[in-house]
């Protein structure tokens, strides 16, 4: 949902730009063409530009369209109900594919990987944000410290929930290191994988083509 | 003849080169003088070995096929050989990529391969117009030794060689600025100035350059600057086919001839 929004956004002022691109060239345009071009930005504001969210839980979607509506987001977004290993998509349908902490949480990777590889576009982008491996020694037992043993009791105080968090941090443990999610990405079929790590590797961005 | 060939991807994996094809593995030689860092570009980044053995996505993906033939580079080149069409609409940036990728029937997100400020598709133009002035100038070699063709003086030889160079920029001149820039961006200035001077290399050696001595240097600083002056008057022209232009590069030619010779003298 939240990248459904910022793509949004994106893409809106995308067009914002390309628009006064345009008007920066046509120096002498008359009246009429001005209120004509600025009608249009109001009804078609994306262009044909559209975001489909998909979860495996209903309630997940309930909770994204209730803040898309608070957030003022109503056009170019869908919400659908899906598995992530066997998407409700047709082939070749999208230019992007990103999915963000969700790829820890489905039980074959390999399987999902290929999903992705299936529903996009040639050309088309898959990327995928995900907690991964800290590779700084010193900054790894930080961490470790604080997931064990401040994150469950956090949990516990605040949602009244140790053994979710106490899951939480331990799946991302199990969970693939970047050079291994990598190779997994490259099985499925893409090109150009690559990863960029954030906060030094508590969180990775891995990014593949379809080509 | 030297040709510098320009990689737009820094640490590819040359080795998903055909897919279907070769069993030995080749790394890129990842060559100093043409290293560059992108600033943007993902870190922790390894030339990583592409596992052997046939790819389970050969069979059912349609007109992808033809992709699976030829190297991810081949691809970026073709891409970045169709975006040069929509530069002088969007300039050089990551949207002419786009619409070039979409010519070739991928999705406008292909373009995320390449670093966002259009880098890759200026030094792909730069590349291409280098490769064909050594044909040109090759060609004419060709000509020279069969007989069909006089041998031109020196300054001839490079008043015409830098002007069929600089022609080749023309359909771009509105454009030609902004290139100018991004070539001059930190992180370009390795692969630009590579470019550049295997670019005066190539026209020297053409010209029949032999020297061993200190006059290498010379020759190649005199040429570069005419060059260089030559192609910021030509961004500023307006003459009718830019006849000013090829008068001040003349005149350029011309003095440096002449330092030469009054150099000798002395």
């Amino acid at each position: 949902g939240d990248i459904a929004f910022r793509f949004i956004n994106y893409v809106r002022s995308m067009r914002e730009r390309q628009l006064q691109r345009k008007l920066k060239h046509h120096q002498n345009l008359s009246w009429q063409e001005i209120s004509e071009s600025y009608k249009e930005d109001k009804f078609k504001s994306l262009g044909d530009s559209q975001v489909v969210v998909c979860d495996i839980n209903k309630e997940m979607l309930k909770v994204g369209k209730q803040k898309a509506q608070h957030l003022g987001y109503s056009e170019g977004l869908s919400w659908v109900l899906g598995n992530a290993e066997e998407l409700p998509f047709d082939d070749d349908k999208f230019d992007v594919y990103t999915i963000a902490f969700g790829i820890r949480n489905v039980t074959r990777i390999d399987l999902a990987l290929q999903e992705a590889y299936r529903v996009l576009k040639p050309g088309g982008r898959f990327l995928c944000l995900e907690f991964s491996h800290v590779s700084n020694p010193l900054l790894s037992r930080l961490y470790d410290l604080y997931s064990f043993q401040v994150i469950p009791v956090l949990g516990e105080v605040i949602a009244g929930d140790w053994k979710s968090y106490q899951y939480l941090v331990e799946s991302i443990r199990r969970f693939p290191p970047q050079e291994e999610l990598k190779a997994m990405i490259e099985d499925a079929g893409f090109f150009n994988v690559d990863y960029q790590n954030l906060n030094s590797g508590i969180v990775a961005i891995h990014s593949g083509f379809k080509l | 003849v030297r040709c510098q060939l320009y990689s737009p991807q820094r640490a590819l994996q040359v080795s998903a080169v055909l897919r279907r094809v070769s069993d030995e593995q080749k790394k890129e030689p990842l060559a100093s003088s043409s290293q560059q860092e992108f600033d943007s570009h993902p870190t922790d980044h390894q030339p990583e070995q592409e596992p052997q053995g046939p790819r389970p996505s050969y069979t059912g993906q349609g007109g992808q096929e033809s992709e699976d033939y030829e190297s991810e580079e081949q691809l970026q080149h073709r891409i970045l050989t169709a975006a040069l069409d929509f530069v002088p609409e969007h300039g050089w940036t990551a949207e002419a990529i786009a619409e070039g990728a979409k010519t070739l029937g991928l999705s406008a997100a292909a373009a995320g391969m390449f670093h966002s400020d259009g880098s890759e598709l200026v030094l792909h133009f730069v590349s291409q117009c280098n490769t064909k002035l050594s044909e040109l100038l090759e060609q004419e070699q060709k000509l020279v030794q069969l007989g069909e063709a006089e041998k031109k003086p020196t300054d001839q030889f490079l008043r015409d060689a830098v002007e069929a160079r600089l022609r080749m920029v023309i359909p771009y001149i509105e454009n030609w600025p902004q290139a100018v820039s991004i070539l001059l961006l930190p992180h370009n200035i390795p692969s630009s100035l590579n470019l550049l001077t295997s670019m005066i290399d190539d026209i020297w050696h053409y010209a029949g350059d032999q020297s061993t001595d200190f006059n290498w240097y010379t020759r190649r600083a005199v040429l570069t600057g005419i060059y260089n002056t030559t192609e910021l008057v030509m961004m500023q022209d307006s003459s009718p086919d830019f006849e000013e232009t090829w008068r001040f590069l003349e005149n350029r030619v011309a003095d440096a001839m002449n330092m030469g010779n009054t150099a000798n003298q002395v």
